[in-house]
């Protein structure tokens, strides 16, 4: 326990890690999302494909294989990534893929009359999407969203393998020196439980104040 | 205002329009009656671009659009016709995350870019015209099916139609709702709306309308002023439609 304490900056600073790895390739994750389901649902048949392309091997392949597929794959053609860049892309474009789904789906459920009420009033069909079914999609999206925003967080303890100093990489950095596995693993353990209970009661109340809206 | 020449719409083998030839003058006010699946939705989506027609033509306002038009020209004139006609809905289709007042001035803003201010101005006065004046912070969800549907109205009015097209407006309300939409409905006539109208409400029809149509099948059976149309109708179909009409 003692130790745990003695380390506790350092196994903090992995966590600070971890959010920020979760924050942004949430962000970046949503904007490859919206855009490759509008892609999907609005584009020609070659962009169709190719988005239906990137979603299918996304989703049919482990996390941890893509991580390592863009950290050393892309060195034999010249590109050297930082561990931390490397990281970025993989979790962006995983998540991307997932949310594309999930706002695909939004997208559809919004009932056909909404777009057409919009487009008798002169919208393009930009503008319909933009200001009609996109705001509607969006509430509908957020509970799946808040899904995958905390099963990132967790899943950012993958990168660990390309050497980025987030929390599960610290707490092995730990271990290797002291040869000491529980009560590190068990720290982290509880540290990643706090931050996904406090991501989620984060979202839900956002998700309640959302649905107050209207 | 509105001319349809030999206009036809199939979905794949069902033909669903047959050659149907109608005019619609300024200023007149057209009820389209007849049973369900007759094709009355389907015409009125036509003319507002919301179904592409298979054969013939129609003009809305000057704009023509013919099934032998480039996709390109159609799309085109079809958002023309959009700008210079309204659409009102059986269901309303009222945007459920906006307010009265922002249902109202969405198009003015979004369509004609007009500065917030200036929408809410306008968007007052349509709803004061429509007698949701105290409703204007009111979300659809909290609205009576006629109080949304007098907002779905004020909200195509705001874009300044010279046409309105009504497909069943009063049918999805509760019977005591009825009578605020179709007065609402008698106010625009008297203005000098022109209007077309599909509708069962048959007193609506006999004493607004400058020119009842009955459709069945896809065609237009018959067509007259309503006071010809209901005490001395010429086809046969139509006595037979009447007859089960005033049955209910
Ligand atoms: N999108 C569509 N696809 C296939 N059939 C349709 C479609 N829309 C309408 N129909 C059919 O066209 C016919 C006429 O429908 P509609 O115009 O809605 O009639 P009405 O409004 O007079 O009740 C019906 O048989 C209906 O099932
Ligand atoms: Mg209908």
């Amino acid at each position: 326990m003692q130790l745990v304490f003695d380390n506790l900056p350092f196994l903090l600073k992995g966590a600070g890690f971890t959010l920020l790895l979760t924050i942004v390739s949430m962000f970046f994750g949503l904007i490859i999302g919206l855009v490759v389901a509008i892609a999907r649902l609005k584009g020609n048949r070659p962009i169709r494909w190719l988005a239906r392309v990137y979603v299918s091997i996304i989703r049919g392949t482990p996390l941890l294989v893509q991580i390592v597929i863009i950290y050393y794959g892309v060195v034999d053609y010249g590109i050297t990534l930082g561990s931390l860049t490397a990281a970025y892309i993989a979790l962006s474009v995983n998540a991307g893929a997932y949310l594309s789904e999930t706002f695909r789906g939004a997208i559809l459920s919004v009932p056909k009359g909404q777009l057409e009420a919009a487009y008798t009033t002169g919208m393009t069909p930009w503008q319909a999407m933009r200001r009609v079914v996109l705001p509607q999609a969006m509430r509908i999206a957020i509970p799946p969203m808040g899904n995958t925003f905390i099963g990132m967080l967790k899943e950012t303890s993958l990168v660990s393998v390309i050497t980025v100093s987030e929390l599960l990489r610290q707490a092995q950095l730990l271990i290797a020196q002291y040869y000491q596995y529980m009560p590190f693993y068990l720290a982290i353990g509880v540290m990643y439980w706090i931050m996904s209970t406090a991501l989620s009661f984060i979202l839900e109340r956002f998700e309640r104040r959302l649905a107050k809206a209207y | 205002m509105i001319t349809t020449t030999g206009l036809s719409k199939h979905f794949q083998d069902l033909e669903v329009l047959k050659n149907i030839n109608l005019e619609v003058a300024a200023r007149d006010i057209v009820v389209v009656l007849g049973p369900s699946g007759s094709g009355k939705s389907t015409l009125l989506r036509c003319l507002n671009g919301l179904e592409d027609i298979s054969g013939g033509s129609f003009e809305v306002n000057g704009i023509r659009v013919g099934a032998e038009d480039s996709k390109r020209a159609r799309q085109q004139a079809t958002r023309e016709i959009r700008r210079q006609s309204g659409m009102v809905f059986q269901q309303f289709n009222l945007y459920p995350h906006k307010t009265a007042l922002g249902n109202v001035t969405e198009g003015l803003m979004t369509v004609k870019k007009m500065p917030k201010e200036q929408a809410v101005t306008i968007g007052r006065k349509l709803l004061d015209r429509v007698g949701l004046t105290d409703r204007e912070d009111y979300y659809p969800s909290r609205l009576s099916g006629g109080q949304q549907q007098r907002v779905a109205i004020a909200r195509s009015l705001a874009m300044e139609p010279a046409v309105m097209l009504f497909d069943e407006p009063t049918s999805a309300l509760d019977p005591e709702l009825v009578g605020e939409v179709l007065s609402v409905m008698r106010e625009l006539a008297q203005e000098g709306m022109t209007m077309l109208v599909v509708s069962h409400e048959m007193k609506f029809a006999r004493e607004v309308a400058t020119k009842v149509v009955l459709m069945a099948e896809g065609n237009i059976i018959e067509e007259a002023a309503p006071q010809h149309f209901f005490e001395d109708p010429r086809q046969e179909r139509t006595r037979k439609f009447l007859r089960q009409i005033n049955e209910i």
